[in-house]
């Protein structure tokens, strides 16, 4: 993987509480495509999503990006540096509108914001439809667009996508694929994602993280082909 | 969705008392409690805001809620003892001795609520235990220095002659600081719902309410909102607190601590984070307490807390209230 | 036949106690029981009897809070309240029915501990499963309700004025045992090793449930609901278990702060003060230490005997300046003050930073 790394994580430790959560993760993130983060449950790949963003203190290793150490700053701050955030679970404001949900994302109240707002819509006709309604009222599918939507009201140049498929059908499934990969063109991603259909379908490089560890990294093609890894660390 | 059918109830409810008494008495006593739920709304608004986006249990509300009631005191009682502002029939002195009183309430309880925020509140940020009890601290701190620059007893409010007494509206007595009060109440509440819902501001507000956390995530410094927010949130309490005193005309240490605890009723009854909520709570236990404290006086805070059990049971998290 | 192993938690547990056992604190613990034990004979003064009683029984109701606070997470305003129960409970029952016999304060506690009980757990069955701020303000609610029943219903509880039981047999202030060993048995000398005995197995119980298995679930409880709950535990059922099992010692403390003080009010029993007391006294002690309630009960109503000598002392200093009157009567403000200052350099409490600094420091003995 040749390039300079929009986000590099070298050698991440994270505790939850007394739990030595992350033990080493390591990561090389190249612009303009989507990396994506596998691994078993509780491996791991959402503590260093939050860890990324701030919202867990890493106790060792650094974080940086685009060469600028981020890893203690603040959420908030980090955010303002280009990166978007779609958590796990949505993270959706259900007692705001869609439409409220979407401005409270945006940083600037300028006419680019506002064009980048009106292509979301397009792209997602759903919540233009809704766009006045509570988005606690939203389907799960919606909820999902929804926050991804948000994520792209900035001019982020990272988004760090946790697990966008869970919990929903896989027609919902099909149409999140299209539209991540209508948008693909116009960021980086690094993805969180244990649908192997949908990793593989998205995905260009892959890190594999195994109890709280960086254990192995490659092209997306090299592990659709290699079935000894897949079965030993995803169980697929 | 929200409280379609409850509302039904409650408005059978509000109609029941009619039935133990004549209907000026039920008149009279429904101003009172309005009035009275105008009150606590103020201070449990504050109180409500303040739990919802900080996660914050702020005791020393009910130690501004007595400071904002003493600063006025003393504006008042300086205006009246050098010009007689309060005395005087003329409307205009009264509206200023008033405004003036307001104004000096709000500015002394955000200062308090500033440095409240600042030095005692954020350190402790996240350990709830702990912000309990040094909230708790403060507020035996601020209610000893009211004693200590004051004095223990009661006074009395000088309270502006043209508020005072009643009007005669077909044949019933309304009194007229309640009528105040219920008019300054829905005055700040039509404020804090055009702040919250039109305003940027307001916006990050609710959301931050609703999630904290994800707020931050995208890109806004809610700490700085949360200093805002306690400071509005005091304000509110001192402007409760000053018209609490004109409205039972006496100013005491331990007044705030006393409405403190209906606030926190009001709080839980209408859900965390919620203005509305509390409104419609605050309404709820003020009409009831009157109409009960009429008929049974012994039993009005029975009635209060049963209100509130009832309330839990329908709904753990308060009548518009987000489970977290 | 080899006897089958021990599992690895058995193993564990084992050694726990082992090394309990060889604790250098049990000597220390030992010590102080002997104080209490032999104080009120060596130092015949009625003053430090009874500040060693209250310190016994607000160490015991520190540490029966501390089970609730300290070791299930739970943070409660209700305490004082079942210790008021207790008080209210024998109180009444030795006044309201004719001459006092032992017949009825068993009765008396028995009342309170049902009715103690039963409120408990209905409160927690209620409230437990809301936002921890939220159960605060509830449990908060319902201490002040009981307050407000206990002046409104005057007829029974003596409203604002209170109740002054006299107690039955050898507990009466009057009873005369004679003298044992040279040292004259007085109905409040009885009384005092009664209740002090009384403190010491309550003490023991809690500290047999927080190192019982039960007490362990609590911890993990305390520590990661979440988790607990995803290993398959009842987290809410335990909740209630312990909470009731605290407030039922709290209620027998408060049964023996009635004999012991003979006059019980809303205030001194049911109110913020107490709730107050006890808060402060948990904090300098340690949460989550349970022997911190002895340091904290002691060092507190220590403090609160020698204040009064202080605003004598104070005022024979600074004649003439009300100011300084004014100030030193004010002795609240500095238990406020004392309260932030405690929460902001010393939230550990006292036992809390000892056991901390020495967990820090390499272990001196191989197990």
């Amino acid at each position: 993987m040749a390039g300079a790394s929009l986000l590099e994580v070298d050698d991440l430790h994270t505790y939850i509480g007394q739990h030595h959560i992350l033990q080493g993760v390591s990561l090389r993130i190249r612009p303009d495509a989507v990396t994506v983060l596998l691994g078993r449950n509780g491996a791991g790949k959402t503590t260093t999503m939050r860890t990324i963003m701030g919202v867990l203190h890493p106790t060792r290793g650094a974080v940086r990006f685009d060469g600028r150490p981020i890893h203690h700053l603040p959420p908030y701050e980090i955010a303002r540096l280009g990166i978007g955030y779609v958590p796990e679970g949505q993270g959706i404001f259900g007692t705001l509108t869609v439409d409220e949900n979407l401005r409270v994302a945006a940083l600037a109240e300028d006419a680019p914001s506002g064009r980048r707002l009106e292509r979301i819509l397009d792209l997602f006709p759903d919540l233009d439809r809704f766009r006045h309604a509570r988005a606690g009222t939203l389907s799960g599918g919606q909820k999902q667009m929804l926050s991804i939507a948000r994520a792209f009201v900035n001019p982020n140049r990272l988004l760090l996508i946790d697990e966008p498929s869970k919990g929903l059908a896989p027609i919902i499934v099909e149409h999140l694929i299209d539209a991540l990969r209508a948008m693909k063109q116009h960021a980086t991603v690094l993805l969180v994602e244990q649908n192997f259909a949908m990793a593989s379908a998205l995905g260009d490089d892959f890190y594999l993280i195994d109890d709280g560890r960086t254990v192995r990294h490659g092209s997306m093609a090299s592990l659709a082909a290699d079935h000894e890894l897949k079965k030993k660390y995803l169980g697929i | 969705m929200k409280a379609r059918a409850p509302l039904a109830v409650a408005l059978a409810l509000l109609l029941l008392p009619l039935g133990f008494m004549d209907l000026r008495t039920y008149l009279t006593l429904t101003v009172a409690g309005l009035a009275m739920g105008m009150l606590i709304f103020l201070v449990a608004a504050g109180l409500t805001l303040i739990f919802g986006l900080m996660d914050v249990l702020n005791f020393a509300h009910g130690a501004l809620f007595s400071w904002g009631a003493y600063a006025g005191f003393a504006v008042a009682a300086l205006l009246n003892g050098r010009w007689g502002w309060a005395a005087s029939p003329s409307v205009a002195a009264n509206a200023l001795l008033l405004a003036a009183a307001i104004v000096v309430a709000m500015a002394v309880t955000v200062v308090l609520g500033v440095l409240l925020e600042r030095i005692i509140v954020r350190p402790v940020y996240g350990q709830h235990l702990f912000q309990i009890l040094i909230t708790l601290g403060a507020s035996i701190v601020l209610e000893e220095l009211i004693r200590i620059l004051w004095g223990p007893n009661d006074q009395v409010m000088p309270v502006p002659a043209t508020i005072q007494g009643s009007w005669d509206v077909a044949d019933v007595v309304v009194l007229r600081v309640p009528v105040v009060a219920i008019g300054l109440g829905l005055a700040i509440y039509a404020g804090m719902q055009l702040l919250l819902n039109r305003t940027r501001i307001g916006l990050i507000v609710r959301a931050g309410v609703e999630n904290g956390e994800m707020i931050q995530v995208m890109g806004h410094n809610i700490h700085r909102y949360f200093t805002g927010v306690f400071a509005a949130g005091s304000a509110l309490a001192g402007v409760g607190g000053l018209m609490w005193a004109i409205f039972s005309q006496s100013v005491r240490p331990g007044m705030g601590g006393e409405q403190l605890i209906f606030a926190f009723i009001v709080v839980i009854i209408g859900g965390l984070g919620s203005v509305t909520g509390s409104l419609v709570g605050a309404l709820m236990v003020g009409l009831s307490y009157n109409y009960v404290a009429y008929l049974v006086p012994k039993a009005a805070i029975g009635v209060t807390m049963a209100l509130m059990v009832i309330v839990l049971l329908l709904r753990p998290t308060g009548l518009y209230g987000t489970a977290k | 036949m080899t006897p089958p192993a021990l599992t690895p938690v058995q193993a564990k547990r084992l050694e726990a106690r082992r090394h309990r056992l060889q604790d250098p604190t049990l000597h220390l613990r030992l010590g102080v029981l002997l104080a209490f034990v032999l104080a009120p004979v060596i130092v015949p003064s009625f003053q430090v009897t009874d500040l060693l009683l209250k310190v016994a029984l607000f160490a015991t109701l520190v540490a029966s809070y501390d089970v609730v606070i300290g070791y299930t997470g739970i943070v409660s305003f209700g305490h004082a309240m079942f210790f008021g129960f207790g008080a209210y409970a024998v109180a009444l029952s030795l006044g309201k029915w004719g001459a006092p016999t032992y017949g009825h304060l068993l009765a008396g506690f028995g009342a309170g501990i049902v009715v103690s009980a039963v409120v408990a757990v209905l409160i927690g069955a209620f409230s437990l499963r809301v936002k921890a701020l939220f159960f605060a303000m509830i449990t908060l609610a319902f201490a002040e309700f009981a307050l407000i029943l206990a002046v409104q219903l005057s007829t029974v509880t003596g409203g604002e004025d209170g109740l002054s039981p006299k107690l039955p047999g050898v507990f009466a202030a009057a009873f005369d045992g004679g003298r044992l060993l040279g040292i004259p048995l007085t109905g409040r000398l009885i009384t005092y090793y009664a209740l002090l005995a009384v403190c010491v197995a309550l003490f023991l119980l809690m500290s047999r449930f927080v190192h019982s298995p039960l007490g362990r679930t609590l911890q993990a409880i305390r520590d990661n609901e979440l988790r607990a709950e995803a290993l398959g535990y009842r987290t809410f059922v335990f909740q209630i278990i312990s909470s009731s099992f605290a407030s039922v010692v709290a209620t027998v403390l408060g049964g023996g702060y009635a004999m012991w003080v003979r006059y019980v009010n809303p205030e001194s029993t049911l109110g913020i003060p107490i709730m107050l007391d006890v808060l402060l006294m948990v904090i300098i002690g340690g949460i989550g230490t349970l022997y911190g309630g002895i340091i904290g009960a002691a060092l507190l109503l220590a403090a609160r005997t020698l204040l009064p000598d202080l605003r004598g002392l104070s005022a024979s200093l600074f004649p003439g300046w009300e100011i300084v009157g004014r100030l030193s009567d004010r002795w609240l403000l500095y238990f406020g003050i004392l309260f932030i200052l405690v929460v902001f350099f010393f939230p550990k409490g006292v036992l809390g930073t000892i056991r901390e600094r020495l967990s820090r420091r390499p272990p001196g003995r191989t197990p």
